[in-house]
């Protein structure tokens, strides 16, 4: 047997682990206790992340499509297939008629080569992935205000902290060792102030715990700062020495008084004050925030609320305050690095400053326009703009929003390659298919929601005739005219360094037993723990006032009922994973829908029973789960499930700084299925 | 000798007992002996869905191994989308099936819903060997007519020597029956002091077993329960089945009623 | 019968034993110790590896046999089983195994285990540097072996002493004599020396025992426990008696049947296909846990059910203290 030490493949939190390799299958796996992060800890599908690797159901040929079939055929045939019809699409209808959808599952390696083969290779910009919608806002959001869209400091930092404000995170579901973290920091007395429409676990553990409408957390945020405001728990030296912009808030959030807000939100006075109070008057004060503050049309304005709270009461910089986004997939914040953006470089630098520089490293002419994001591709392929697509590691028809569109979208397109580990309900809508290496068969690094760039080790031989997916890309990148000469991903990563000043001292050597926290610049450069502690990449931090406005979805007469959807503990994302997970696939084997007891009562259903749950754009039967978890007038449905997609029900409402969908509110309705 | 490796039956009978429950008949293929007690069960395999445990419901004095499938989950669906001829994996027989060496001559049974499927094995092996027991009687309940099992056996029974009282919880037009809990059919019954079988939902269980010792003046320790529970193995080692101490595959699943009543 | 091997005759030995069986050792992998396939990599005795040996007797995975489908039958292949020396088990690792031996041998046997058990020798090695987490002796297990072993490794200032415990030991000292001296009745007394100070050492930590426990595991607050833990399930898979298991079929029309291990931490363990839940909180479950470890696999076996490595306490996502058993939030 062999132990291979690598990075958890599930969420951001980026666990150490060791693979128990034996008779060429992954057969177990422990926690490494030196992780300076997970330190001998994980999560249930930690645990159990490797169960999946070898399971029947894994692609192992390629498929090209003859007709209503998917048959098996050889490399060279598949991808010789999409050279040609892409270079087709491009000739005729410009390079801006094809895109690339990248993997937050995918290595940074990865990530860099797709978005060097859409800029370099195919000639667009139009290049993204699921970043648009999870944590676009935060990019928006917080590189204005901070200069920098990543968490500020590292997870455990917050063991330090006095009071932790967590606002629509799920934590101890979605991201545990972050709970971990959290809940040291409660033990050593910090005040946890948990902001979720639920009663989660992590708000059942809470000090202090508020109950929003969806949709409304400007509101009660503004309040804080003007409850703070007024109590003097302004940090104004910190105000005036490193920000700009305060009075133009100060301003704004003094008529967000507790009683107009608790009008707005549901939160009762008292409480919002008790809350702010807490926040403000902590010396080491956090804030740690995931979906329920990004996936709303007004996500952008969320989270600068967020920095302008964190800004104004001097809690950034300093071990044990800061803000916290918890990134989903264990490698989006790696995608986002790469610069799987279309309009950013790996390094957030701009295509419109940074085009020159890219055309010299890259030996290529590249493409000006910025391009389009994931959800603009959906419509531009729905349209006839977008023709030709290259899927990655995703599954837009499970995780888009309103999927009777997105079903539109891919059909309409003329040419759709898709690769993966597993067959999806978007493999299955695919002219090719390339079956991918899971993350226990390549080599490459990952970087976590705390910017620790941890290498991922190959711990046994693809399966079938799987190929890493920067191999595949590897050999694209060429069949396109753009000169690779990579051997392995270590140099890539060379290369990634040489363009990407936040990753310029990334190299596989130092990345040893504790990878190393980005911005690290040169080779000699420790890594750097907490962001902005001298000073922001921008100067000064920047204010923006941001005002409450009401979520595009709204409830009515024939949609009483407001629907908000997430995840649970047992499952990832679409479950592609995790539902061939045994004992996580019997912990939680079909989609269901939490609904408060008088809420059921009313509509005569009773727990377990099938119903139907609709919305304007589609409907889904499931169980009912009742609970008081859930306050009246709401339900919540997990996205885990394929045959209840919960995307049928969702829009496509976007903010529009973000483009991020408003994932969270959807009007809805129940009736019994019977 | 792996004890995980099945034998293979064939089934070569499948009778509709309701509309989601067949009884079927097995036959060992490769002339395997298979001897068992009433009260035992078997490990069923659908290769490719899974294993799960199943009580036989056929009497050892008698031929055909017979099981009562109820569909519930993937694997009880697996076998009833099964046909005639079709081979399911067998292991077993496990648990320790009821005491008949212990028990008294005089037997009150009592099965509410799927449970009596169980019991049916023990009430068959009465009927062929009736003279070693005394007053022998039959107390059951379904939901609604279409949900019991077996009717075209209560004849039989009746004609051996046992009292056989039927009950429903929701009568319908063609119903001429009791209509009421199984509690309500004991009244008749004149068994006093005797050894009970039982098998059903836990408030069935706990209403008989109390009625039992009130009115009848049953021992708790007389009084024997089938208890189901989540198991994978069958013989005592994946810790799935536990009730307390007792592995419900090798102590049970059949236990006095003083051992099992603060769980029921 | 009592041998002295050399410090620099240890890895000649294993090189010797590697030729006619796989060898399992303690070795440093991203700088901690783990047990592995021994490839003459330097050996790592500082640290207990935190993943358990008992892995090498109950599989995180294991084919249980695989079926091939043919005109309506099936035919059902088994897989070989390999020989093993698994060198470096700590005394309380060594008292999980004789606990699990008891388990699986009892009736009816489990022949996968101890066709595995069989084909294993163990080369066990007593603890001369307890850790802080180590309650061994508290438990009767530890930090000197107590239990079966072939041979029982002990370090001492000039080398190994091995003492064979078994028939198998003595062969493996009487075939491979070129490597060992005999031992000093000066190395002996060094031996005990050095255990009884470890036995000291562990006795200092804090106080818990088979009958405190079950006192605390009464009065402890189940449901506030509950309401804690975060459902890792760390403390059922690194514990190294824990041994429930789930059996999944992988594979239409032909595949395999595979056991891995299964937690009694997660609501679906007990759960019925009805829905109905004996164990329906994570408190009850929790208690469960508890009361198989300290009362019934005592009531069983004979043995506790605790080896007292203090592994579940390092694992614990909620940091619950596993010996107090109080709701520390």
């Amino acid at each position: 047997m062999e132990k291979i030490h690598t990075t958890c493949v599930y969420c951001g939190c980026g666990c150490g682990l060791f693979l128990h390799v034996e008779g060429g299958k992954v057969v177990g796996v422990s926690p490494s206790s030196s992780h300076p992060m997970s330190q001998g800890r994980l999560c249930i599908k930690g645990w159990l992340g490797a169960e999946f690797v070898n399971h029947p159901d894994r692609l192992k040929t390629p498929l090209v499509r003859r007709g209503e079939r998917l048959l098996k055929a050889g490399w060279e045939e598949a991808l010789s297939t999409i050279t040609t019809k892409f270079k087709e699409i491009r000739d005729s209808h410009g390079p801006d008629s094809l895109g690339i959808l990248t993997s937050a599952k995918g290595t940074n390696e990865e990530n860099y080569l797709l978005m060097k083969l859409a800029r370099a290779g195919l000639g667009t910009n139009n290049v993204d992935h699921v970043a648009r919608l999870c944590h676009a806002p935060t990019l928006a959001g917080l590189s204005y205000s901070f200069g920098s869209g990543a968490m500020t400091n590292p997870i455990s930092s917050l063991a330090k902290s006095d009071a932790i404000l967590i606002v629509g995170s799920n934590t101890t579901e979605q991201h545990p060792l972050v709970a971990f973290h959290i809940l040291r920091g409660k033990a050593r007395g910090a005040k946890i102030i948990v902001v979720d429409p639920r009663i989660t676990q992590i708000a059942d553990l809470a000090d202090i715990r508020l109950s929003p409408r969806p949709g409304t957390d400007i509101a009660w945020i503004n309040c804080f700062l003007n409850l703070l405001i007024q109590e003097g728990l302004m940090d104004e030296d910190f105000i005036s020495k490193r920000t700009t912009g305060f009075d133009e808030v100060r301003e704004a959030v003094s008529k967000y008084t507790p009683k107009a807000v608790e009008e707005i939100t549901g939160i009762p006075a008292q409480r919002l004050t008790e809350a702010a109070i807490a926040y403000g008057s902590a010396d080491r004060a956090a804030i740690v925030y995931a979906m329920g503050i990004t996936q709303h049309t007004t996500g952008t304005d969320n989270v600068q609320a967020l920095a302008n709270l964190a800004l104004a009461t001097g809690n950034v910089g300093r071990e044990g305050t800061g803000v916290y986004p918890l990134r989903g997939h264990q490698n989006v914040q790696g995608a986002c690095d790469m610069g799987a953006l279309p309009d950013l470089y790996s390094g957030y630098q701009r295509v419109a400053q940074a085009r020159q520089k890219f055309e010299q490293a890259w030996l290529k002419p590249l493409p000006e326009k910025t391009g389009l994001t994931a959800l603009e591709m959906m419509a531009a392929a729905e349209e006839g703009n977008v023709k030709g697509l290259l899927v990655v590691g995703e599954n837009p028809m499970i995780s888009y929003p309103d999927t009777k569109k997105i079903k539109q979208a891919l059909l309409s397109l003329e040419f759709l390659a898709v690769c993966d580990i597993f067959p999806t309900e978007t493999t299955e809508l695919a002219d090719v298919v390339l079956p991918a290496a899971s993350f226990a068969e390549k080599d490459g690094t990952f970087t976590s929601t705390e910017r620790r760039v941890q290498l991922v080790r190959r711990a046994l031989p693809p399966c079938g005739e799987c190929r890493p997916e920067w191999e595949i890309i590897s050999d694209l990148l060429s069949r396109f005219d753009v000169p690779t000469d990579y051997t392995s991903p270590a140099d890539v990563m060379e290369e990634i360094a040489s363009v990407t000043p936040i990753y310029g001292g990334v190299i596989y050597d130092r990345l040893g037993t504790d990878g190393l926290q980005w911005p690290c610049p040169s080779r000699d450069h420790p890594g750097t723990g907490i962001l902005h502690a001298e000073k922001f990449s921008i100067g000064l931090a920047k204010f923006r006032s941001v005002e409450h406005r009401e979520p595009i979805e709204s409830t009515d007469e024939h949609y009483p009922l407001l629907l908000t959807t997430g995840r649970s503990l047992y499952h990832f994302h679409t479950g592609t994973m995790t539902r061939r997970t045994s004992l996580l696939d019997r912990e939680i084997p079909g989609p269901y829908v939490e609904m408060n007891p008088e809420d059921a009562k009313k509509l005569g259903v009773r727990s377990d029973q099938k119903v139907v749950v609709e919305s304007r754009r589609g409907q889904l039967c499931m169980d009912a789960k009742l609970t008081t978890d859930v306050p009246k007038g709401t339900l919540f449905v997990p996205f885990h499930f394929n045959e209840a997609c919960a995307n049928v029900l969702t829009g496509q409402a976007v903010d529009p700084q973000s483009k991020i969908p408003e994932l969270k509110v959807t009007a809805a309705r129940v009736r019994r299925a019977d | 000798m792996n004890e995980y490796i099945p034998m293979q039956a064939e089934i070569v009978d499948i009778d509709v007992e309701s509309p989601n429950t067949y009884l079927i008949s097995l036959k060992l293929l490769d002339d395997m002996d298979f001897g068992y007690t009433p009260g035992q069960f078997v490990m069923v395999s659908v290769m490719g869905l899974g294993e799960c445990p199943i009580s036989i419901t056929s009497t050892p004095t008698r031929h055909m191994l017979q099981l009562c499938i109820r569909r519930a989950g993937r694997i009880t669906n697996g076998i009833m989308d099964s046909r005639i001829g079709d081979v399911l994996g067998i292991r077993g027989p496990y648990g320790n099936g009821f005491p008949l060496n212990e028990m008294k001559k005089d037997i009150l049974i009592a099965g509410g819903g799927s449970g009596f499927a169980t019991l049916r094995s023990l009430i068959n092996y009465i009927v062929d060997r009736r003279i070693e027991f005394g007053k022998v009687a039959v107390a059951y309940g379904a939901r609604t007519r279409q949900d019991l099992y077996f009717m075209q056996e209560y004849k039989g029974w009746q004609q051996a020597g046992i009292d056989v009282g039927i009950t429903v919880d929701i009568g319908d037009e063609s119903w001429k029956g009791n209509i009421g809990l199984v509690t309500s059919l004991m009244d008749k019954f004149e068994i006093y002091g005797g050894s009970a079988a039982i098998c059903g939902p836990p408030v069935m269980i706990n209403a008989v077993a109390a009625k039992l010792m009130k009115e009848k003046s049953f021992d708790h320790s007389d009084i024997y329960v089938s208890m189901e529970r989540h198991m994978k193995c069958g013989v005592g080692k994946c810790e799935h089945c536990m009730i307390g101490p007792y592995h419900a595959c090798q102590e049970g699943p059949v236990f006095t009623y003083d051992k099992v009543k603060t769980v029921l | 019968m009592k041998a002295l091997l050399p410090r620099d005759k240890l890895l000649p030995f294993l090189t010797e034993m590697s030729h006619k069986l796989e060898v399992v050792a303690p070795v440093l992998a991203n700088e901690e110790e783990v047990f592995c396939t021994w490839t003459g990599q330097p050996l790592a005795f500082d640290e207990n590896p935190l993943n358990p040996p008992t892995e090498f007797l109950i599989p995180h995975r294991e084919t249980l046999f695989r079926y091939v489908q043919e005109s309506g039958r099936y035919t059902f292949e088994e897989e070989p089983q390999k020989s093993r020396l698994v060198l470096g088990i700590r005394p309380c690792d060594l008292r999980a195994v004789a606990v699990l031996d008891r388990i699986f041998g009892a009736y009816p046997r489990d022949s996968h285990y101890l066709h595995r058990r069989r084909s294993t020798l163990i080369a066990a090695m007593n603890c001369t540097r307890p850790k802080e987490s180590c309650l061994c002796a508290h438990l009767g297990s530890g930090p000197e072996a107590k239990d079966e072993y072939d041979l029982l490794i002990t370090e001492i200032g000039s080398g190994y002493l091995v003492e064979a415990g078994s028939p198998a030991g003595i062969l493996m000292l009487s075939d491979h004599s070129e490597f060992f001296l005999n031992a000093t009745e000066a190395q002996l007394m060094e031996k005990d020396q050095l255990m009884k100070q470890a036995e000291e050492v562990v006795k200092s930590h804090s106080d818990v025992s088979l009958q405190k426990m079950r006192d605390t595991i009464k009065m402890a607050d189940w449901e506030s426990l509950g309401r804690e833990c975060l459902s890792c399930g760390g403390c059922t898979f690194i514990c190294p008696v824990c041994h429930c298991f789930n059996i999944v079929d992988l594979g239409v029309p032909d595949g395999e049947r595979v056991r891995c291990k299964d937690t009694c931490i997660l609501s679906g363990f007990s759960r019925m296909t009805s829905g109905t839940n004996p164990r329906r909180t994570q408190g009850e479950r929790m208690h469960n846990w508890y009361l198989d470890k300290f009362e019934y696999i005592p009531q069983k076996t004979g043995l506790p059910g605790c080896v007292g490595c203090g592994r579940c306490g390092r694992v614990c996502l909620a940091e619950i203290d596993r010996w107090k058993l109080e709701a520390v939030r």
